[in-house]
This record gives C-alpha cells, sequence and structure tokens, in this order.
C-alpha cells in the first residue's frame, strides 16, 4: 500500500531513526500519515456495522433455509406448533430431514407481536407525551431534573426484573381487580367485543401490551422531552399572545413543530416492543398455537417463542426445529425492517408542514 | 349554513367587523391607561412609576436604550409577563377601565383584544391558511368555509393575498422572513383586536418589508390602537403620534412625536433622540 511508501521517507525526515523506541517509530509513522490512518479507520468502522448485519442476516438465512423448504408459505397463515416424533423415523419433505408428523405455523406468534406491540405504542405515546410535556413545560426545575434523571433510569432496568414485576404484581392485580371491570361493561359490539370474555389470571395479551408499554415510556418521553426543549419559545409565545389555550398551544405548535422526531421516537420504541424477549415471555403466559380470544387470552410472540423453545428445539435430532426458529426470527427481522421503512415515509409525508428541529425563530 | 355563499358570509363578517370597531361612545377614550405602575423581576426593578394613557385609535412609539423596561412595559399590558415566576407588579394596568388582572377578566379573551406582534416572524408549523384563522379557531369566531374567507380577507389586508392565493396549503417556513411577519400580522389581526402591541416587528425584516409594515400600522389605524416599542427612532417618527422615552427603568418623557423629537424637555430624551446615547 501506499501507505507503507510514504511512510520510509517521512520518517527519516523526522531525524535519527536508530535511537527513537518501537513505540515512537511507530507514533512517528501514524503521525505523518495521520490523513491515511484517519481515512483508513473510519472507513473500516463505517463498514463494520454493515458488514455484521449482513454475516447475521446471511447466517439467520442459510438457518432458516430448511425449514423454508418445508414449511412453505402457510408458515406464515397456519397455527399449528407440533415439534413431531422424536421416536419415529426421519423422514423428508423437499429434501429436508424432518421428525414425522412435525408442523409448524408462526400467525399466532406474529399476530401476537403485533397485537402486543401496538397496544404499547398506543398506550406509551400519550404517557410519554404527557410526561414530556409535564418535565418541560409545567414542573419547576427543581422537580423536573430529578424526575426526568428517574424516568431515564427507568429505561436501565433489566426486562427481566420488569417482566417478573409483571408476573408476581401487576399481572395479578389486574386481572382481580381491572380486567373483569372492564370485561363486564364493554358493550357487545364488534371490535369492543374483543375487551369481553373471560379475564383469565393476569397473563396474556394486555398484560404483555402494559409491560411492553412501560418499557417503552422512557424511551419515547425521554426522547420527545429533549425534542420538546428545542422547541423555539417564540412561536409558542406568538400562540399565547394569540389567546390560545396551553393544549392549543402543544396540540399546533409544539407537537407539530417536532412531529418527526416524535414518530422516530415512536418507532425506537416500537422496535423495542417487537424484539423485547424475556419480559413477554413471563407475563404472556407462553402459550403457542392460537392467537389470543380475546384481550386478556394467553398467547406468545415470535421474540417470546425463540427463548422459551429453544432449549426444546435442540433436542430435535434433526435441527428442524431450530431451523424453524431461525425462520420466525427471520420473520421478525423483516417485521421490524418494514416498520422502519413504513416510519420514514410517514415521516416525509407529514414532515413538509413542520419546521427543521432547532430552526432558529 | 352550507348554502351561504361566501360574499354573504364575506359581508356579514365584514359587518361584525365594522360593528366592533365601532368606536363606542361610551367607552372611555383611553383604551389603556396605568396607573402607578412598577415592575420588577426576581426583586431587581425594572420599571417603576409609570403612569400613562394611550388614545383610542393612536399609535405610540415606545423608545429608549437596551435594557430601559420598554419591551417589559409592553408585554405586561398583555400578561405574557405572568407566566414569568418572578415577575411582580404594583399599581395597575387597565384596559376600558377595567384591570387587566381583574377577577372577571379571561386571560384568553384579553389576549385575543390585545394581540401582539414580535421581534422575529413566529409562524406556526401549520400551512399558511391554518396561521391566519389559527386564532380565529381557537376563540371560535368563525368556522368552516367561513375560514378561507377570513383567511382570504386578512391576507388581502396585510398584501399578502397575491403572493400566497396559490399555495394556501402551502408551509410558511418557505416565505421570506418579511413575508412571514405579515402573515403574523394577518394571524394577529384576524381575531379582531382592540389593541395591537408591536416588539420592534421590523428589527429583523429588510427596508422594503418595513415600509410596508409601517404603511400597514398607519392604514390600521385609527379602528386600532397601536403600541410599537422600536429601536428605529426614524421608525417612531415616521409612523407614531405619541412617543414615549423610557431610560433605566422610568418613563422620562412622552408627548406628541414632533414634541420629543424636536423639542425634548429632559436632557437624556435630547441625547438620545439626536443620537449622542444609544
Amino acid at each position: 500500500m501506499s501507505v507503507v511508501g510514504g511512510d520510509a521517507e517521512s520518517i527519516t525526515a523526522i531525524g535519527p531513526i536508530r535511537r527513537t523506541s518501537v513505540v515512537r517509530r511507530i507514533g512517528a509513522l501514524l503521525r505523518s500519515n495521520e490523513e491515511h490512518v484517519w481515512r483508513w479507520s473510519a472507513r473500516t468502522a463505517a463498514i463494520i456495522p454493515l458488514a455484521g448485519l449482513a454475516f447475521v442476516l446471511s447466517v439467520l438465512v442459510l438457518k432458516a433455509w430448511p425449514a423454508v423448504k418445508v414449511n412453505g408459505f402457510s408458515f406464515l397463515t397456519s397455527s399449528a406448533w407440533q415439534p413431531g416424533s422424536t421416536y419415529g423415523a426421519v423422514v423428508h419433505t423437499n429434501g429436508v430431514a424432518h421428525p414425522p408428523g412435525s408442523s409448524y405455523g408462526a400467525w399466532p406468534l406474529i399476530a401476537g407481536t403485533l397485537q402486543t406491540s401496538i397496544i404499547a405504542v398506543l398506550i406509551a405515546l400519550p404517557i410519554s407525551i404527557g410526561t414530556a410535556f409535564a418535565l418541560t413545560e409545567r414542573l419547576p426545575t427543581w422537580i423536573s431534573k430529578p424526575l426526568g434523571f428517574f424516568v431515564e433510569i427507568l429505561a436501565g432496568i433489566p426486562s427481566v426484573v420488569i417482566g417478573l414485576w409483571g408476573v408476581l404484581t401487576l399481572g395479578p392485580l389486574l386481572a382481580q381487580h381491572v380486567y373483569p371491570l372492564i370485561a363486564n361493561h364493554v358493550p357487545n359490539v364488534p371490535v369492543l367485543n374483543y375487551f369481553r370474555g373471560p379475564t383469565g389470571y393476569g397473563e396474556g395479551l394486555l398484560t404483555s401490551g402494559l409491560v411492553l408499554g412501560l418499557m417503552i415510556v422512557p424511551i419515547i418521553a425521554s426522547t420527545t422531552r429533549d425534542l420538546f426543549m428545542q422547541v423555539p419559545p417564540l412561536p409558542k409565545e406568538g400562540g399565547e399572545a394569540l389567546g390560545l389555550t396551553d393544549a392549543e398551544v402543544a396540540r399546533w405548535v409544539t407537537i407539530p413543530w417536532v412531529r418527526s422526531g416524535i414518530i422516530g421516537a415512536t418507532v425506537l420504541g416500537l422496535g423495542r416492543a417487537l424484539g423485547e424477549t424475556i419480559a413477554v415471555a413471563m407475563v404472556s403466559g407462553s402459550v403457542l398455537g392460537h392467537v389470543a380470544p380475546n384481550i386478556y387470552g394467553t398467547m406468545t410472540t415470535v421474540a417470546a417463542t425463540i427463548v422459551s423453545q429453544l432449549d426444546s428445539a435442540a433436542t430435535d435430532g434433526t435441527g428442524f426445529a431450530v431451523s424453524t426458529l431461525a425462520e420466525a426470527g427471520l420473520i421478525l427481522a423483516v417485521i421490524s425492517v418494514f416498520v422502519n421503512v413504513a416510519a420514514r415515509v410517514i415521516v416525509n409525508r407529514t414532515s413538509h408542514l413542520s419546521a427543521p428541529v432547532g430552526r432558529d425563530s | 349554513m352550507d348554502e351561504i355563499t361566501s360574499s354573504e358570509a364575506a359581508a356579514r363578517l365584514i359587518d361584525n367587523e365594522l360593528s366592533r370597531l365601532d368606536p363606542d361612545a361610551n367607552r372611555p377614550t383611553n383604551v389603556i391607561s396605568t396607573e402607578g405602575l412598577n415592575l420588577s423581576f426576581g426583586g431587581k426593578s425594572i420599571l417603576t412609576g409609570v403612569n400613562m394613557e394611550f388614545t383610542r385609535g393612536t399609535i405610540t412609539a415606545l423608545i429608549g436604550p437596551t435594557g430601559s423596561g420598554k419591551s417589559t412595559f409592553l408585554r405586561t399590558i398583555n400578561r405574557m409577563n405572568d407566566k414569568v415566576p418572578s415577575f411582580k407588579h404594583e399599581g395597575d394596568v387597565k384596559l376600558d377601565g377595567e384591570s387587566i388582572w381583574g377577577s372577571n377578566q379571561d386571560l384568553l379573551t384579553l389576549r385575543r383584544r390585545v394581540g401582539m406582534l414580535f421581534q422575529r416572524p413566529n409562524p406556526f408549523p401549520m400551512s399558511i391558511r391554518d396561521n391566519v384563522v389559527a386564532g380565529v379557531r381557537a376563540h371560535r369566531i368563525a368556522k368552516g368555509k367561513q375560514l378561507d374567507v377570513v383567511a382570504e380577507t386578512r391576507l388581502r389586508e396585510v398584501g399578502l393575498w397575491d403572493a400566497v392565493k396559490d399555495r394556501l396549503g402551502d408551509s410558511p417556513f418557505r416565505l421570506s422572513g418579511g413575508q412571514q411577519q405579515l402573515l403574523c400580522l394577518a394571524r394577529a389581526l384576524a381575531v379582531g383586536p382592540e389593541v395591537l402591541l408591536l416588539d420592534e416587528p421590523t428589527s429583523a425584516l429588510d427596508p422594503l418589508s418595513t415600509e410596508s409594515v409601517e404603511l400597514l400600522m398607519r392604514a390600521m389605524t385609527p379602528a386600532l390602537t397601536i403600541i410599537v416599542v422600536t429601536h428605529n427612532l426614524g421608525q417612531a417618527r415616521r409612523v407614531s403620534d405619541k412617543t414615549m422615552f423610557f431610560y433605566e427603568g422610568r418613563l422620562v418623557e412622552h408627548g406628541d412625536t414632533a414634541q420629543i423629537f424636536e423639542r425634548p424637555r429632559e436632557a437624556s430624551t435630547d441625547r438620545y433622540v439626536n443620537g449622542l446615547m444609544g
């Protein structure tokens, strides 16, 4: 490389080489080629995440491929989850070995992932915006500073701890005191009748959605708070001076000013909710084979299934169960990418009226 | 309501407007008066002992060096200072003879009656048309199709209609600074204020836009009472009927603009209007 060629000259130019230590020689070499070194390391650094992503995706595809060949398109629509017999003779479909009687469908997992994540966002978004408002506009600094810190700490609580709290405290509490109340008072009309019926023991769809919502509130709230702090005071004062209420200023000025940022924060939270594993595995009931019959029903998600089924899948000598889990993981990755793309489209559509963040006017 | 044609609606709106703007004989000549007004932030006195009366339909210029308290005075009239926790006031400001801090005074209504234009244009992040009618919507002055009429009327009033009529749905942030400020003026006028407070409204504008704002100020009186803070002494001279000179937290002198600029009574006024003090 030209890097080396350039070195020799520069080093001689620097001075007597013989007396310098190896460390100093390397230092001199780096300094004399600072520009080259910088550019080279920057390029490497830029490629690493890309290469990592490509590596993970290709391994995932490779692992999932046998399952894709056997399960076919019906993997997306079927609800079955039958590992098959570990004692019978191995059978072959499309050249792939798998246990006899094995049959897999990911529809309940996909539906569960989307359902829990949507519930989480529906709950977390208004709470987060409210929190961000309270922190930036309502509360005096001596309260908002520590409270903001507290919100950020909430983001750092391990999900297994939140899951434990969800399954031991929140779930039973809701199942005893809250869910029956909702179920008995919601009218029996389409859509809302999903809120009726047996309320279970606190492990299920709504509990999972609530726990996920709680987990993504800090993500959305702290980002939204930072965004609100960047809204210049002048447009807000303009609203006040026009006789708008605080709520109107919020709805018409502050939130639209940073709308695309809030959408971005929401997608960040949604991404977390889609991929959250252990907390959901703990509070969802981890029941395979069916979509939650009502909002309190037990269910599972793609991520929770992968973690809860991996042990038993490893006992499948043909490797087909593991391959199926890889296929489920692939679907989860596709959903995440799709959500991000959709968010970008929404941001592009809605941002033509909002001002650039940090705009000084 | 839908059958009403826009011209009928426009006629009615203008009628309402005229009846509202018609100077009522029963109302005091002084739309705003201050009595022994002392203003302070966190115990630090900003302005003391201001007794002043603003005659309906006139333009009053507030001049004085930076930090003289004139902007604080202006922002007190529509109670913009009230949200600053350390802000304290003594004495009183009266709008049509009633204290602006009185218990029967609704803050939102006060701000509808006393509009404000700021140092720099501050459009809302919504379409040009929605900007104009934002206040009208909030105060429920008009709705539905009437809003389009309001938008057109007000944009014509500030001379912006021809420039924006084909892009009413566009972002206001693509307009020039001068156009944005005119848009904000249209927005302030749309709610039918009685008093308009202008806080250095042209300090961020080019000379041409400045001129159109000044012409509008003249055109808006005597229907409106205008109080304008300005560092531009030429502007104070050109547009105002009365001038108030603030210096070091006091209202040093006030009177007819010609008198303040040509025969000031106080030495500090003389030095300031003649450019010997900044």
